[in-house]
C-alpha cells in the first residue's frame, strides 16, 4: 500500500467503502452528476436495528490498498456501483461483461454490487433485476438515491452476518490468521499449533471483529473487542496489529466523544442528534454482556439495564487517553517500514482530533513526525499532495506560518526541475494561498499606513516567486502587477542593487505589457487591486502646493462679494506648509477660469538611487470637465524636494475637485489619490471654476520699465512702463489691448491710482479718452483696441533752497501777489552779490522727481460677465520728472501807469537743451542750455500768468 | 567562528506586537540567511502557541524561556519571550552537543540584558531595527563562544 489517503479521519473507521466507477464510455460531467447524487446517501438508517450505517464513496481506489482490508476493514471495498451508458440492446451483453470485469478487480472483498445503466430502453430494460437498474437518460433517474439505499441495506445484511459469524467464533474453532500483504511470507512454516500463534490469531480476529462492529454501528461492542484485542496482541508482541487495535480504540472513542466528526466541514457528515445521546442506549446490551463475559456476545437483546453506563464510560477512552493511545499506535506502526502509509494516516487522524481538542502544540508534534515518515519513492504529484495536506493541517491547528511554509514548498514542487511539464499555474495558485501566512495581502492600501506588517525578507521572496511564476504562466500583466506591488510596498527594504534589478525587470515586463490601474481578476475570482506608485516619486506629506495665476489673470471677484474681497490682502501666490490650510485658502480665495491654464504644484522627491523618469504626470480631478496637460520630468538620484507643476485646463464651469495625480513610471501608469498618500488627511480639494472670461494682453508704446513697481496691496503687475519727462511736458502713451482669449470683450473700465506720492501734482497726471476704444467693443478674439493715455507732469520744483532769490532791490514788496507756479514767496534774506553761476547751480537744480501710478483695466465679457466676474489688468507707470525752467529772481518795476508794472523775471534753463519761453503777449525768449536771462513783461497788477513751454531742440 | 565547525548558531530578536517583524537578525555564516528567515518565521507559530498557553495560567513569575521550539533534521530552534512580547529565537546546529539547555538559557539571558540596554537608549525608537554596535558585538562574542 503506497497511496495514503490524506483526507482520512478517525470516524472513517466506521464507514463502509463503496467504489463508484464509470464503465465504458460515460461522459465525465454526467458521471459526476450521478456520483454527487449517490454520495448524498452517506448514512443510512437500517430499518429494524435502529442503527446507522455510514458509507464512504470513492470513484477511484487503488486495488493494492484493498489488500489491507483485513487489517482495517474500512479500507476494504465492500460495494461497487458501476455507472454505464448503453444505447441499444445489442450493446447490452458487452456492457454487462465490462461490469463483470470491473467487479473482478475488487472481487474478493465485495459484498454486493450494482450497475446503473443509462440510455437503454426496451425489452431488456423492462426486466426487473436487483443488481441492475435501468434509466432512460441521465435526466430521468429519480430513484437513484432509493436504489442506493437499498444497495446499502443489502451491504449491511452481509456485514451483519459476517460480524455475527466472526463474533460467535469460539476459541475451540480454528481461527484463521489474518495478515497484511507484506506479512504473508513471514508466516510460512510457522508452528500453527503454538500457544503464541493461537493468541496472535485470536487477537487479530478480535480486532477484526471490533472493526466490523464499529462499521455495523455497534460502538460499545467495538470498544470491548478492541480492548480485548489490545490485551491479546500485547501479550504476543504483535506490534503492527496492536497498533491497529489501539487505533481502532481511538477511533471508536473519537466517534463517541465528537459526534460532529473531526474532518471539519468538508466531510459533509450530518451530525445526528440521536447519535451521541442514543449511542449508549443503543449499544447497551452488547457492552453490558461484554463486561460480564467478553467472549459471549449477543447482538439483539434489548435490555434496559442502567448498570451498563459504568461499562460504557470505562471502555471508552478519555480525550487525553485517545492521544496517548494514538501516540502508542503510531510508535508501533513506526516499527514497520511497509506500514508507512498507515502511520502517516494515523498521524493525520490524530492531528484532526487534536485540532478539535485545540491542542495545537501536540498536534504539531504529530505533524512533525508525519513530515519524516518515509513512504519510499513518491511521485512528484504525491509530494505536492503531501505538502499541501501538511499545510492544510497546520492551518487547521492555527499554525499559519508553518502552513504557508509547506504550501510554498508544495508550490515549488509543482515546478521542480525533475518535472517535465512544470505546473506554473498550480504553483502560482498555491503561492497565492500562502499570502495570509506571511501577513501579505495584495492590496497596497494595507501597507500605506503605519509600520510595515510582517516579515519583509520572506515576503519579498514570495513576491519574487509570484512574479516569476506568473511570467512562466505567460501572464505578463500579473507579473507587472506583482512587481509593482513589490516595488511599492517593499521599497524601504530593498537594497540599492535590488532596486535597480527590480526596476529593470519591471521595465522589461512593461515593454511587453504596460501596467495600468485596472483590477486584475484571476480565474478563481481573486481580485488584484491596482498598485499606484505613490512612492515613485514620493510626494512629501507636508507638501508645498502653489497656485499660480498664469498670464495676466490677476484677480477674480464676484461683484456681490460672496467671498472676502481678495484683491485687498491676498499675496500673488501662496506657500502654506499644511495642505489643509492651503485648501482653505484655495476654496476661499481662488477660482479657476474655464478655458484658462491652471496649476498645482507638488513637492516631490526621488527615493531611488538612480535617475527617475516620470512621464505623463498630470492632475486627477473630478467635477467639471478638465483637460489635464501632463508633464514629463526626470528626477536626479535621491533628489531633495523638487517642485513639480501640474497644469490643466478646466473646460466647463462649476466646482472641480483635485483628487490626486497620475504618473507613468517604468511603464506602469498609476493614479495616486491624495487620500492614499501617507500623512495627508484630505481626500482632495475643491476649487470653483468660473465661466470663461476674455483675456487681454497688454502692450505699450513705451519701453518696459526696469523698475519693479510694488503695488501697496500686493497685487501683481502684468506690465510696467517707464518714461522720463521734463516738468510740464506731456507724453502720449499708447496702450494696445489684444483679446487673446476666446470670449468677446464686452466691458472695459480704466482707472488709475497714484502710488507713494507726496508731490503735489497740478492737473491730471494721466488722462485718456475712452470714447473711441469703447465704440470698438465688443472686441472679438485676436482683435486689438488702442487707448491713448496722456501723461502730463506738472510739478512744483521751487521748493529747493536758494533757488529763488528776491529781486526786490528797491523795496517794493510783491508779497501777497498771487503768483502762479513756479513762483513762490521766499522770505529769506537774499545773499548779496551772489553771482549767478550756471555751473554751480546746475547740480543743485537737477533734482529728478518720480511719479508712479497704476492703471487698472477692469474688463469682462462672455458668460463670466453675466455672473458678475471680471478680470483686472494692471499697468504700472513710472515717470521720472526732470525740472525744465526756473524763475530764479522776480521783481517788479513801476510802469508809466500806476495800474501797470513791469515784471522782471530771471529765467534759468536747467536743461541741456535750447528752449523757448513764450508768454501770452508772444514775446518769445530763446534760452540756451543752462542759460539765464532776464525777461521783462508789462502787465496788469491784478493778474500775471506765465506759461512755459519747453521744447527740446 | 569562521567556518562550520559543527555549530552555526543563528540569532534573532524579533519584535512582535501584532505584526511580527524582525528587529535584529544575525547568522554565521551569512550565506544561507534566507533559509533561516523561513525557519525562524515558521517557529513563530510555536512561540505564539506557547505564549498563549502560558497566558491561560496566571503565573506571577512567568518563565520567559520557552525551551526547544521544535527540532528539525539539521537545527534546533529555541525560543524566549520577554514580558513585553519581544521574541528571541536561537537556532543552532543539531550536531552541536556542547550547547545544552542551560547554555542556551544563559545565552538568552545575556541577550535579554543587552536588549534591555538597547531599549534604555533614549535615541532608540522602540520597534525600529536594532543597529546598536554594543548589541552587535555582544552577539558576535556569543556566537564565537559557541563554536
Amino acid at each position: 500500500m503506497s497511496v495514503p489517503d490524506y483526507m482520512q479521519c478517525a470516524e472513517d473507521h466506521q464507514t463502509v467503502l463503496v467504489v463508484v466507477q464509470p464503465v465504458g464510455m460515460v461522459p465525465e460531467d454526467h458521471f459526476f452528476r450521478i456520483y454527487k447524487r449517490i454520495i448524498s446517501v452517506n448514512q443510512v438508517s437500517i430499518r429494524d436495528s435502529q442503527r446507522l450505517l455510514y458509507i464512504r464513496y470513492r470513484h477511484h481506489y487503488p486495488p493494492e490498498n484493498n489488500d489491507w482490508g483485513d487489517f482495517q476493514t474500512h479500507r476494504k471495498v465492500v460495494g461497487l456501483i458501476a455507472v454505464t451508458t448503453c444505447s441499444s440492446a445489442k450493446e447490452w451483453p458487452q456492457t454487462f461483461d465490462r461490469f463483470h470485469g470491473q467487479r473482478e478487480v475488487f472481487g474478493a472483498t465485495l459484498y454486493d454490487s450494482r450497475l446503473l445503466v443509462f440510455g437503454l430502453q426496451g425489452e431488456i430494460a423492462e426486466q426487473s433485476r436487483t443488481d441492475v437498474a435501468f434509466y432512460p437518460s441521465f435526466d430521468r433517474c429519480e430513484d437513484v438515491e432509493k436504489r442506493v439505499e437499498d444497495f446499502v441495506e443489502s451491504i449491511f445484511i452481509v456485514l451483519e452476518s459476517k460480524r455475527l459469524d466472526r463474533a460467535t467464533d469460539k476459541s475451540g474453532d480454528k481461527i484463521p490468521l489474518l495478515c497484511v500483504p507484506f506479512e504473508k511470507k513471514d508466516f510460512v512454516g510457522l508452528d500453527t499449533d503454538s500457544r503464541h500463534y493461537k493468541k496472535r490469531c485470536q487477537g487479530r480476529m478480535r480486532k477484526h471483529v471490533g472493526d466490523l462492529c464499529l462499521q455495523a454501528g455497534m460502538l460499545q461492542d467495538a470498544l470491548v473487542h478492541y480492548h480485548m484485542a489490545v490485551e491479546l496482541l500485547r501479550s504476543v508482541n504483535d506490534f503492527l496489529w496492536l497498533g491497529a487495535a489501539l487505533e481502532g480504540l481511538c477511533s471508536a472513542s473519537v466517534i463517541y466523544h465528537y459526534p460532529g466528526g473531526t474532518a471539519g466541514k468538508s466531510s459533509g457528515r450530518k451530525p445526528s442528534i440521536s447519535q451521541a445521546a442514543d449511542a449508549g442506549k443503543r449499544h447497551r446490551p452488547g457492552a453490558q454482556e461484554v463486561l460480564i463475559d467478553p467472549g459471549a456476545l449477543t447482538t439483539n437483546g434489548i435490555s434496559a439495564d442502567t448498570s451498563s453506563e459504568i461499562g460504557r464510560t470505562k471502555n471508552c477512552l478519555s480525550p487525553e487517553d485517545i492521544i496517548e493511545k494514538y501516540k502508542e499506535a503510531i510508535s508501533y506502526y513506526g516499527k514497520y517500514k511497509n506500514a508507512g502509509v498507515i502511520e502517516l494516516e494515523a498521524c493525520v487522524k490524530a492531528v484532526r482530533v487534536l485540532a478539535i481538542q485545540k491542542r495545537a502544540m501536540e498536534a504539531s508534534e504529530f505533524l512533525q513526525n508525519a513530515v519524516y515518515i518515509n513512504l519510499g519513492q513518491l511521485s512528484e504529484e504525491e509530494k505536492i499532495q503531501r505538502y499541501s495536506i501538511l499545510s492544510e493541517l497546520y492551518e487547521l491547528i492555527g499554525f499559519h506560518r508553518k502552513s504557508a511554509f509547506f504550501k510554498r514548498v508544495a508550490a515549488m514542487q509543482c515546478v521542480a526541475p525533475t518535472i517535465s511539464e512544470p505546473g506554473w499555474r498550480a504553483c502560482y495558485k498555491l503561492l497565492l494561498e500562502t499570502l495570509p501566512g506571511y501577513s501579505l495581502s495584495l492590496d497596497p492600501k494595507d501597507f500605506c499606513k503605519g509600520t510595515h506588517r510582517g516579515w519583509a525578507a520572506v515576503q519579498m521572496r514570495l513576491l519574487h516567486e509570484l512574479v516569476y511564476a506568473s511570467r512562466r504562466m505567460g501572464n505578463p500583466g500579473l507579473s507587472v502587477r506583482h512587481l509593482s506591488f513589490l516595488l511599492q510596498t517593499m521599497l524601504d527594504f530593498l537594497s540599492d542593487q535590488e532596486k535597480k534589478e527590480v526596476t529593470q525587470s519591471l521595465e522589461n515586463y512593461t515593454s511587453k505589457c504596460p501596467g495600468g490601474m485596472e483590477i486584475i481578476t484571476l480565474p478563481d475570482g481573486l481580485k488584484l487591486p491596482p498598485v499606484p506608485f505613490t512612492k515613485l516619486p514620493i510626494v512629501k506629506d507636508c507638501c508645498f502646493i502653489k497656485v499660480l495665476w498664469l498670464f495676466d489673470i490677476l484677480f477674480l471677484t464676484r461683484s456681490n462679494l460672496l467671498y472676502p474681497r481678495i484683491d485687498l490682502d491676498l499675496p500673488a501666490f501662496l506657500y502654506y506648509t499644511k495642505l489643509d490650510t492651503w485648501l482653505y485658502y484655495l476654496t476661499m480665495y481662488f477660482q479657476w477660469v474655464q478655458g484658462d491654464v491652471c496649476e498645482v504644484q507638488l513637492m516631490v522627491y526621488n527615493p531611488m538611487p538612480f535617475e527617475l523618469r516620470v512621464e505623463n504626470m498630470g492632475l486627477l480631478t473630478s467635477g467639471v470637465e478638465f483637460e489635464s496637460l501632463p508633464a514629463a520630468l526626470s528626477l536626479p538620484a535621491e533628489s531633495g524636494l523638487y517642485p513639480v507643476t501640474l497644469v490643466g485646463v478646466p473646460r466647463t464651469a462649476g466646482s472641480i475637485t483635485v483628487n490626486g495625480y497620475h504618473t507613468s513610471v517604468f511603464g506602469v501608469t498609476s493614479d495616486c489619490l491624495l487620500d492614499n498618500l501617507p500623512g495627508l488627511k484630505t481626500s482632495g480639494c475643491a476649487v470653483e471654476v468660473v465661466p470663461a472670461l476674455p483675456r487681454l494682453q497688454l502692450s505699450t508704446s513705451l519701453p518696459r520699465s526696469a523698475h519693479s513697481l510694488m503695488p501697496p496691496s500686493g497685487e501683481e503687475l502684468s506690465n510696467s512702463v517707464s518714461v522720463q519727462l521734463f516738468n510740464g511736458e506731456t507724453q502720449q502713451l499708447f496702450i494696445t489691448l489684444e483679446n487673446i482669449g476666446t470670449e468677446l470683450l464686452e466691458t472695459l473700465e480704466v482707472t488709475y491710482k497714484m502710488v507713494n506720492t507726496k508731490e503735489k501734482i497740478f492737473g491730471e497726471f494721466l488722462s485718456w479718452d475712452l470714447q473711441g476704444p469703447l465704440s470698438q467693443l465688443p472686441l472679438k478674439p485676436s482683435q486689438t483696441v488702442t487707448i491713448a493715455v496722456d501723461i502730463r507732469v506738472k510739478l512744483d520744483f521751487s521748493g529747493q533752497e536758494n533757488l529763488l532769490q528776491d529781486l526786490n532791490d528797491d523795496g517794493i514788496s510783491i508779497t501777497g501777489l498771487p503768483i502762479s507756479s513756479p513762483l513762490r514767496q521766499v522770505l529769506k534774506p537774499r545773499a548779496e552779490n551772489k553771482p549767478i553761476s550756471a555751473e554751480a547751480n546746475k547740480t543743485e537744480y537737477n533734482h529728478i522727481k518720480t511719479l508712479e501710478a497704476i492703471l487698472h483695466f477692469k474688463y469682462s465679457g462672455g458668460l463670466g460677465q453675466m455672473q458678475g466676474y471680471y478680470r483686472e489688468l494692471l499697468l504700472g507707470v513710472h515717470v521720472d520728472v526732470e525740472p525744465s525752467v526756473f524763475f530764479t529772481r522776480v521783481s517788479a518795476l513801476p510802469a508809466t501807469s500806476t495800474r501797470q508794472c513791469h515784471l522782471l523775471l530771471d529765467v534759468f534753463n536747467s536743461t541741456e537743451h535750447e528752449l523757448t519761453v513764450s508768454a501770452r503777449n508772444n514775446q518769445d525768449v530763446v534760452l540756451h542750455a543752462s542759460e539765464c536771462q532776464r525777461w521783462a513783461a508789462p502787465c496788469h497788477v491784478s493778474c500775471v500768468t506765465c506759461t512755459v513751454t519747453s521744447e527740446s531742440t | 567562528m569562521m567556518t562550520m565547525l559543527g555549530g552555526e548558531p543563528f540569532l534573532l530578536v524579533s519584535k512582535q506586537e501584532q505584526q511580527n517583524y524582525p528587529l535584529y537578525i544575525r547568522s554565521v555564516p551569512s550565506d544561507s540567511e534566507l533559509k533561516f528567515h523561513y525557519t525562524v518565521h515558521t517557529s513563530l507559530d510555536v512561540v505564539e502557541e506557547k505564549v498563549s498557553a502560558v497566558g491561560k495560567v496566571i503565573v506571577d513569575q512567568r518563565e520567559l524561556y520557552l525551551g526547544l521550539l521544535y527540532p528539525t533534521e539539521d537545527y534546533k530552534v529555541y525560543g524566549y519571550v520577554t514580558n513585553s512580547k519581544v521574541k528571541f529565537v536561537i537556532v543552532v546546529d543539531s550536531s552541536n552537543t556542547s550547547l545544552r539547555d542551560n547554555e542556551i538559557r544563559s545565552m538568552f539571558r545575556k541577550l535579554h540584558n543587552s536588549f534591555t540596554d538597547v531599549m534604555c537608549n533614549p535615541f532608540y525608537n522602540p520597534g525600529d531595527p536594532i543597529q546598536s554596535k554594543v548589541f552587535d558585538s555582544m552577539v558576535s562574542s556569543m556566537m564565537v563562544q559557541t563554536c
